[in-house]
C-alpha cells in the first residue's frame, strides 16, 4: 500500500474493516461509526488517521468490525481509494456491476 | 433412496457425523458473534468447515468429493446460490464449489441445507489432505483402463478427519486416475495415483512431489506398482515422512515438494520404505473384501444403447451443423458404443470461467436426470461432464444446454479458459483474473477460429499461488502487481498430463490490454507458420519460444 507518509495534495486517509456478522466492507464515518458506502467515510490527513486507527481498533469488537486498516484515496464525492484492490472494496467486483456499492457513473476512476 | 450412480452413499452414521459437526459449528458461530470467541481464534474453526473471508464477504467452499454430484446435490447448491448467496456459484480448479457472498451467521443453517443432500464443506481449507480429485471421465472413458473413483472414495474415508494428518506442514492435494492419459494432472500435485488392473489385482503408480503456487515442480515417480492392499500403509507413511521432514518455519517453504526437492527422491524413497518397515502392515491392509464393501454403496448406470443410435446422431449433426461442431469438440469415446461422454462447457464467450446460475444448476440437474442417469462430474478445467448419454439422445442434450446457454462447442480450444476469481474476490490477488478472461473468451469466442486454432489450453492466476495452474497451460498468464497497477506475464509451453512441463515465461509483463494483443498475435503466427496438423504446442515444442516472444512484443 502506498505510505501514508507520502500523500499528495489530492488524497486523504480512509478508515476500513469487515464487518463481523456478513463480512461486508464497511468505511469509517466522521463520528466514528462504520457504514456501508464509501461515499460516508471519512477523509483524513494522516496525522488525524493515526489517531483515528487506534481509536477504531481498540473499538472494533464492540462494533462488531474486525481487521480495521487504513486505505489512501483520492478526494472526491466519493473518496476514490488509488489501489485496484481498495477500489474493488469499494465499489464492488468489476466483473459483476449488478453487485456495485454505487452507480456506475461514481465508480469510475 | 436409491444409490446414485458415481459416487458413494451415505450411510447413517456419516450423515448423525455431518449433524454434530454442524452442532459444534453453530455454537462456535454463536460464541463469535457475542464476542466470546475472538477472530484470532475463530479463524481456524471456520476455516475447517470451509469459510473464508474474501474481498466482498465470507465466502463458503463446498466439497464435490472426486467432483461427483447428482442432480439432487446440485438442486441443492442451486438453493444454496439462491436462498444464501447471490444466485451463482462458482466452480474451482480442484472440482469445489464456491459462494462469493455468504454472511456468517447464515453458515450453520446452509451447512445443514448442504448435510440434507450429503455434502459439506470439512477439509476444503486448512493444512490438512484437501478434496480427493479424480478423473471427469472415470468408469466412462473408452482409454479407461480402470474406474479409479472407488480407490478415490476409499481415500477420502482415510484422509478425512485423519488424527495424525490434521496439521499437517501445508495442505495437501492428492488426484487419482485409471486412464494412461492422466487426465487429473497427476504429476502437479503433492501425490499423484495412476491406477492400472492386473492379474493380482489394482496397481498404482505414484508420483509425488508436484506442484504449481511459487515453486512449480513436475512430480517424481515415488513407486512404479504398489498392490492394492498397500495403498493406504504407503500413503499413510509418505504423509508422515512429510509430516515429520517438512518445514513448518517458512510457509513458503513447507509443501512436500519442497521436502523431495531437498534431499532428493530416492532419500525421500528409503525414508518412505523405513516407515513402512516399522508399521504394523495388517492395519492397513486393503483387503478386496473391503473394496468391494466401497463398492457396493456405488451404483453402475444400467447402459441399454438403441440399435440405430450411430444413424439417428448422424443425421442430427447432418441436420444442424452447430450441433455437429459441438459434437466435434464437446464430446469424448465412452466404452459402450452406443453412448458418449459430453462435457457441458462453462466457458460461455464473455461469461465468467466456472460461473454458474442458481437457474443453471437447476437446469443441468434436470438434465442430467433427463440424459445421464442424474449424475454430474465438475472437471478440473471447470467444465461439466455427463458421463453416459445414448447417442440417439445427445441431440435433445445439446438443445437443452442450449436453453441453459451451455452450449458453447469450446472444449480444449481457445475459449475454454481456465481462470481463478483473483482479485475481484480473492484477498491474496494481485490482479484481476475475471476481465482478461472474459476478453480472451470474447475474442476467440467464434466457434470457427477456434475450430481453427485447434487444441489450445490458457491458464490465468491472479497470483503466484497459481489456482488458475498458469504454469500448465500451453498460454499461462499471471497477474502481477507493479506499484499498485495490474500487469500481466505471459508463460508458454506448460501442459499437464504424461507430458507434464512448465510453462516457460515469455518476457516482461504487460498491461492487461497489450496481453490480450500480445496473445493474438501468438496465434496469428501459429496460424500462419505451423505444419500441416501441428498443434500449438507442438509448434512452441519445435521452434521454442523464440519467435513467439518476438511477435508478442513487436509493438510493445
Ligand atoms: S491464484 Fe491467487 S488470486 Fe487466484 S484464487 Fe488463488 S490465491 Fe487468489
Amino acid at each position: 500500500m502506498k505510505r501514508l507518509s507520502h500523500l499528495s495534495p489530492n488524497e486523504c486517509v480512509l478508515l476500513t474493516a469487515a464487518r463481523l456478522l456478513d463480512g461486508r466492507i464497511v468505511w469509517r464515518g466522521r463520528d466514528g461509526q462504520w457504514f456501508d458506502h464509501v461515499a460516508q467515510a471519512a477523509c483524513l490527513t494522516a496525522e488525524e488517521s493515526e489517531a483515528a486507527l487506534e481509536e477504531a481498533s481498540t473499538q472494533a469488537a464492540r462494533q462488531g468490525v474486525m481487521g480495521v486498516y487504513p486505505v489512501v484515496a483520492r478526494k472526491g464525492e466519493p473518496p476514490q481509494p488509488v489501489s485496484m484492490k481498495e477500489h474493488i472494496r469499494a465499489f464492488g467486483p468489476t466483473v459483476h456491476p449488478e453487485f456495485s456499492y454505487v452507480p456506475q457513473s461514481e465508480a469510475s476512476s | 433412496m436409491k444409490q446414485p450412480v458415481g459416487h458413494y452413499a451415505y450411510e447413517s452414521r456419516d450423515r448423525e457425523f455431518l449433524q454434530e459437526r454442524i452442532a459444534e459449528f453453530e455454537d462456535q458461530v454463536k460464541r463469535r458473534l457475542s464476542g466470546a470467541l475472538s477472530e484470532e481464534e475463530f479463524k481456524p474453526l471456520r476455516l475447517m468447515n470451509g469459510i473464508y473471508l474474501q474481498v466482498h464477504a465470507y465466502m463458503l467452499r463446498v466439497a464435490i468429493p472426486y467432483g461427483i454430484l447428482d442432480s439432487r446435490q446440485l438442486r441443492k447448491l442451486a438453493h444454496v446460490a439462491r436462498r444464501y448467496d447471490r444466485g451463482y456459484g462458482h466452480f474451482t480448479t480442484r472440482q469445489n464449489i464456491q459462494f462469493n457472498w455468504i454472511s456468517l451467521e447464515d453458515a450453520p443453517a446452509i451447512l445443514r441445507d448442504l448435510a440434507e443432500a450429503d455434502m459439506h464443506a470439512i477439509q476444503t481449507s486448512g493444512n490438512c489432505i484437501r478434496n480427493i480429485t479424480s478423473d471427469e471421465y472415470a468408469g466412462a472413458a473408452r482409454d479407461e483402463l480402470m474406474d479409479p473413483r472407488v480407490h478415490a472414495e476409499i481415500l477420502r474415508q482415510w484422509s478425512t478427519l485423519h488424527p495424525e494428518f490434521t496439521f499437517l506442514p501445508r495442505k495437501f492435494k492428492i488426484a487419482i486416475s485409471g486412464s494412461p492419459e492422466d487426465r487429473v494432472a497427476a504429476r502437479f500435485h503433492d501425490i499423484g495415483l495412476l491406477a492400472r488392473p492386473s492379474e493380482n489385482g489394482p496397481l498404482f503408480r505414484v508420483f509425488v512431489g508436484g506442484g504449481l503456487g511459487r515453486t512449480p515442480v513436475v512430480g517424481q515417480e515415488l513407486f512404479d506398482s504398489v498392490p492394492e492392499a498397500e495403498l493406504l500403509a504407503t500413503l499413510e507413511a509418505t504423509l508422515r515422512v512429510y509430516n515429520a521432514y517438512g518445514r513448518r518455519d517458512n510457509l513458503y517453504r513447507a509443501r512436500i515438494k519442497i521436502l523431495v526437492q531437498t534431499i532428493g527422491i530416492e532419500p525421500f524413497r528409503e525414508a518412505v520404505k523405513a516407515e513402512l518397515a516399522k508399521m504394523d502392515l495388517s492395519h492397513y491392509r486393503l483387503t478386496p473384501e473391503r473394496v468391494a464393501a466401497i463398492r457396493a454403496r456405488f451404483a453402475a448406470p444400467e447402459l441399454h444403447a438403441v440399435d440405430d443410435a450411430d444413424a439417428v446422431l448422424a443425421q442430427h449433426q447432418k441436420e444442424d451443423p452447430a450441433f455437429a461442431r459441438w459434437m466435434q469438440s464437446n464430446t469424448h469415446p465412452h466404452f459402450d458404443e452406443g453412448y458418449s461422454i459430453a462435457t457441458v462447457s462453462l466457458k460461455t464467450p464473455g461469461d465468467i470461467p466456472g460461473d454458474v446460475t442458481a437457474e443453471q444448476m437447476d437446469g443441468l440437474a434436470d438434465i442430467a436426470e433427463r440424459f445421464a442417469f442424474s449424475e454430474l462430474r465438475v472437471t478440473h478445467l471447470q467444465n461439466i461432464v455427463l458421463g453416459h448419454v445414448r447417442k440417439d439422445q445427445l441431440y435433445a442434450l445439446w438443445q437443452g444446454l442450449k436453453e441453459l446457454n451451455l452450449a458453447a462447442p469450446n472444449i480444449g480450444l481457445a475459449g475454454d479458459i481456465v481462470s481463478c476469481p483473483g482479485l475481484d474476490y480473492c484477498t491474496l490477488a494481485n490482479a484481476r483474473s475475471l476481465p482478461l478472461a472474459r476478453k480472451l473468451g470474447a475474442r476467440f469466442g467464434d466457434a470457427r477460429l477456434q475450430e481453427e486454432i485447434g487444441a489450445l489450453s490458457i491458464n490465468i492466476s491472479g497470483c503466484i499461488n497459481a489456482c488458475g495452474h498458469h504454469h500448465a497451460g500451453h498460454i499461462g498468464i499471471l497477474g502481477v502487481d507493479k506499484r499498485g497497477s495490474e500487469f500481466y506475464q505471459i508463460l508458454l509451453g506448460g501442459q499437464a498430463g504424461d507430458r507434464a512441463s512448465i510453462g516457460a515465461i515469455l518476457g516482461p509483463a504487460l498491461s492487461e490490454d497489450d496481453a490480450v494483443a500480445a496473445i493474438a498475435r501468438m496465434i496469428d503466427h501459429y496460424l500462419a507458420h505451423r505444419n500441416e496438423q501441428e498443434s500449438f504446442l507442438e509448434m512452441v515444442t519445435r521452434l521454442g519460444k523464440a519467435p513467439f516472444k518476438e511477435v508478442a512484443y513487436e509493438t510493445v
